[in-house]
């Protein structure tokens, strides 16, 4: 293996890659969470995007109306949790974890007559620039605008969640739902504003582990992302620009692990398939120890159902 | 320009429980109305129904007589109805400024202009930018007013807003609601403190049981009608036979007591000493935070400091855990009733036996023996007229009076030879006090003896032989109560010197 500036580039630009469907969802979780609610379904919302993507490809053979079809469908199952925990106040974990087992259920029947078709290719940008830079190129250009969009989402959710009124009245709801709905916020809507978001962004990233990433329906591919997303976002501790360090090394070391284990390292396996998890968790952890900033980005709500006094 | 609130003919109705039951009341601004009441008699109720928070089942309420819809607190909002919750309703984690805009219409360059104006006309100084978990209770109180004056309010109701102030706080907060008040603001100050009501407020109105049983001016009343008109029976006065005899054998001693923290919230204790006779109550008072949270764990076993020497029935205790103190007969009432003497979640009989002494048989072989522990709970609820004889209630349940009546009793029946308590009457109503008062004067009848922590003064002096100050982390000479007026107390518990 030649360790050379430009496969650097090309590694680097892979583990960006494979960590875009962990950003996309961890960035809906968390704004979900911020809200104070707790859903656990990210694994089946994105599984139900990934099926319902591919589908509407193969069926309209239109690659905007699979994005935004996906988008959509992780709205619709998202509702259902909506409805379950914020009308008729289930409570979050039990209902999140069955949203999780009905997606993967539901996605595994209606992909049953797209298994083994092949994927389309779906564009990327500025290809030419990619391969002219050595080092950069394979960096920052040749990708899907998925991607880019994916990066950009932890800034952006960093913005409105710090500088808008509406991500104020967000965290105001994740911290007493109670107060809030004193001062005359409808708690209810914003929360179901919340999940909805994180459901179109879990459906989003399943749809580009399905159409971009390894373009094709398997079953059950999402392979525990969902989960991973979730872990993110509490080690991250609310906070987006840790989940995307987060998921950066997640990937990563997937990825560099993958690497040495085709090279032969004399490590056991399956220590080097354990590694990204711990080495994840411990730099969360590390980064993330600031007690009292933990306290100020916790929504003290979490999980907990609100109703209004009548 | 003048408002007149009305309400008329409220009532709302709770499975079980009346809670508002045909209220009328008439209210004018420029003068400050008490709302009396003792816990549970829908003080709270009326004015959820006034901010909009809840709706009543029947009624109206006229505001300079237009009759106004409160189906959300949005509505009382728009009508210029402002509202400072008991609990406060207040964002922990978001900034103060974030706290004060988050309904405002205004840019946050205006609004911060507005807040300063406000501060500087009402003398109030609170960091903007820090967030509010890093406020004491009055500041918090203060952001909550200060929410409400952004609006301009006509009408400001105050749920029983000095529960967690001290008194140098409470003080500015009355400053600042007479100013209000000469402003044209209407007041309104829900409470049971009789004292506050009569020093500060103009009319009151007294409630019992759901029902307005009394409107009148304060002038006319005195502490004795009000407290009968509330309770709606003649209280019993109580005052303590103080006994204080030099030679009764010391059954609790305290020495070289240090205590050294680098949490900046928790205060230092400095040297220590004192002692507590057979059948003697030793009070100790103080503003809240100058050590008595520290004092009461230390002295509980909570915290272990070393060097401390603590001989309690001559023997040295002080390395002791709490469990182990309490298997040498001390029992102890915190001062949170909730978070520390009881956990709320589990149900009575399962609170009365987490403090399982040793000679009790609640657990055999590692089972929890339940028949026991419930025959022992209804012994204390009816022993300590809790208002329930289910022992399967969720403690969280019970009002703050029974529920310390139930602790009180989960302590005594145990027979402690040393009862060591903490604000035991702290947010109770007048009935419950009385009771827990009539209990520890009890306990002394019988030889035995209690330290008494308190930041109520006539509580001290209703009920010590002996009364230190603890001020700074700093305990005071012991003086024997008879010697002691609420001055002397006031004195010292501000860092002044009486010698």
């Amino acid at each position: 293996m030649s360790l050379d500036i430009s496969f650097i580039g090309i590694l680097i630009g892979s583990i960006m890659a494979s960590s875009v469907p962990l950003i996309l969802a961890a960035s809906g979780e968390l704004i979900t969470e911020r809200s104070g609610v707790l859903n656990l379904g990210v694994e089946g919302m994105m599984i139900i995007g990934a099926i319902s993507g591919f589908a509407l490809m193969v069926i309209t053979d239109n690659l905007f109306i699979a994005i935004v079809g996906s988008m959509f469908s992780g709205v619709i199952i998202s509702l259902i949790f909506g409805f379950l925990t914020q009308s008729l106040l289930t409570n979050h974990v039990a209902t999140g974890l069955a949203l999780t087992i009905f997606g993967i259920g539901l996605s595994a029947m209606l992909g049953k007559n797209f298994v083994g078709i092949p994927g389309k290719e779906f564009p990327i940008l500025f290809s030419s620039l990619r391969e002219s830079i050595p080092f950069f190129g394979p960096i920052l250009f040749g990708h899907s605008i998925v991607l880019y969009f994916a990066f950009a989402l932890p800034f952006l959710t960093n913005y409105f969640l710090k500088k808008t009124k509406l991500g104020l009245v967000v965290r105001a709801v994740g911290d007493s739902p109670v107060s809030a709905s004193n001062q005359g916020i409808n708690v209810i809507t914003v929360r179901y504003c919340c999940i909805l978001y994180g459901g179109a962004m879990c459906g989003l990233a399943g749809a580009y582990l399905s159409l971009i990433y390894t373009p094709q329906w398997i079953e059950n591919m999402t392979a525990g992302r969902g989960w991973i997303a979730l872990a993110l976002v509490v080690f991250a501790t609310w906070s987006p620009i840790k989940v995307l360090i987060g998921a950066l090394i997640f990937g990563g070391i997937t990825i560099l692990q993958l690497h040495m284990q085709a090279i032969g390292f004399r490590i056991p396996v399956q220590f080097l398939s354990a590694l990204p998890y711990l080495m994840t968790i411990i730099v969360l952890v590390v980064i993330s120890r600031d007690s009292r900033k933990i306290k100020l980005n916790t929504p003290t709500s979490l999980g907990r159902i609100f109703y209004k006094e009548k | 320009m003048a408002t007149d609130l009305r309400i008329s003919n409220i009532s709302k109705i709770y499975p079980g429980c009346i809670a508002n039951d045909n209220v009328s009341l008439q209210f004018k601004s420029g003068k400050i109305y008490a709302l009396l009441g003792e816990n549970g008699a829908g003080k709270s109720t009326l004015v959820k129904i006034l901010s909009g928070v809840i709706s009543p089942d029947n009624g109206e309420v006229f505001l300079n007589e237009k009759n106004l819809k409160l189906n959300s607190p949005l509505d009382a909002k728009k009508n210029k109805i402002g509202m400072v919750f008991q609990h406060f309703n207040l964002f922990e984690t978001l900034s103060v400024f974030e706290n004060l805009s988050i309904d405002a219409t205004e840019d946050n360059k205006s609004l911060r202009v507005r807040i300063n104006e406000i501060f500087k006309k009402y003398n109030f100084s609170i960091d903007l930018d820090v967030p509010v978990l890093n406020l004491s209770a009055g500041q918090k109180q203060k952001v909550e007013i200060i929410r409400c004056l952004l609006r301009s309010p006509k009408v400001l109701i105050m749920d029983e807003p000095t529960s967690v102030l001290t008194e140098q706080e409470t003080e500015e907060l009355f400053i600042s609601l007479k100013k209000f008040c000469d402003e044209g603001i209407l007041i309104i100050y829900i409470t049971h403190k009789l004292k506050e009501v009569l020093s500060l407020c103009d009319e009151v109105a007294v409630m019992r049981k759901g029902k307005v049983v009394s409107v009148s001016q304060t002038q006319n009343e005195k502490v004795e009608t009000l407290a009968n008109k509330m309770v709606g029976q003649k209280l019993a006065k109580i005052k303590k036979k103080i006994n204080i005899s030099k030679n009764k054998d010391e059954i609790f001693k305290v020495k070289h007591l240090n205590f050294y923290s680098d949490d900046p919230f928790e205060t230092n204790l400095v040297n220590l000493n004192f002692s507590v006779k057979k059948g003697e109550c030793l009070g100790i008072a103080g503003i809240s935070g100058n050590g008595q949270n520290e004092l009461f764990q230390i002295l509980s076993g909570e915290i272990i400091t070393p060097d401390t020497s603590i001989i309690f029935r001559n023997k040295e205790i002080a390395k002791l855990n709490p469990k182990q103190r309490r298997e040498y007969l001390m029992a102890f009432s915190p001062e949170d009733r909730i978070s520390q003497a009881a956990v709320p979640e589990l149900k009575i009989y399962e609170n009365v036996a987490l403090n399982n002494f040793k000679s009790s048989n609640f657990f055999e072989k590692g089972l929890v023996n339940e028949r026991k522990i419930k025959e022992h709970s209804k012994k204390i609820l009816s022993d300590f007229s809790v208002n329930t004889d289910n022992v399967e209630l969720k403690s969280q349940f019970l009002s703050g009076g029974n529920l310390q009546k139930l602790i009180l009793g989960r302590e005594l029946i145990t027979a402690p030879e040393l009862l060591i308590c903490y604000n035991p009457t702290w947010g109770l109503d007048v009935g419950a006090i009385n009771y827990i008062h009539e209990t520890l004067i009890k306990i002394n009848d019988q030889e035995k003896s209690t330290i008494l922590i308190s930041t109520d003064t006539e509580e001290l002096l209703k009920l010590s032989d002996r009364i230190a100050v603890i001020y700074k982390g700093k305990l005071s000479k012991i003086m024997p109560s008879e010697e002691v007026t609420p001055e002397k107390l006031g004195l010292l518990m501000g860092g002044g010197s009486i010698d």
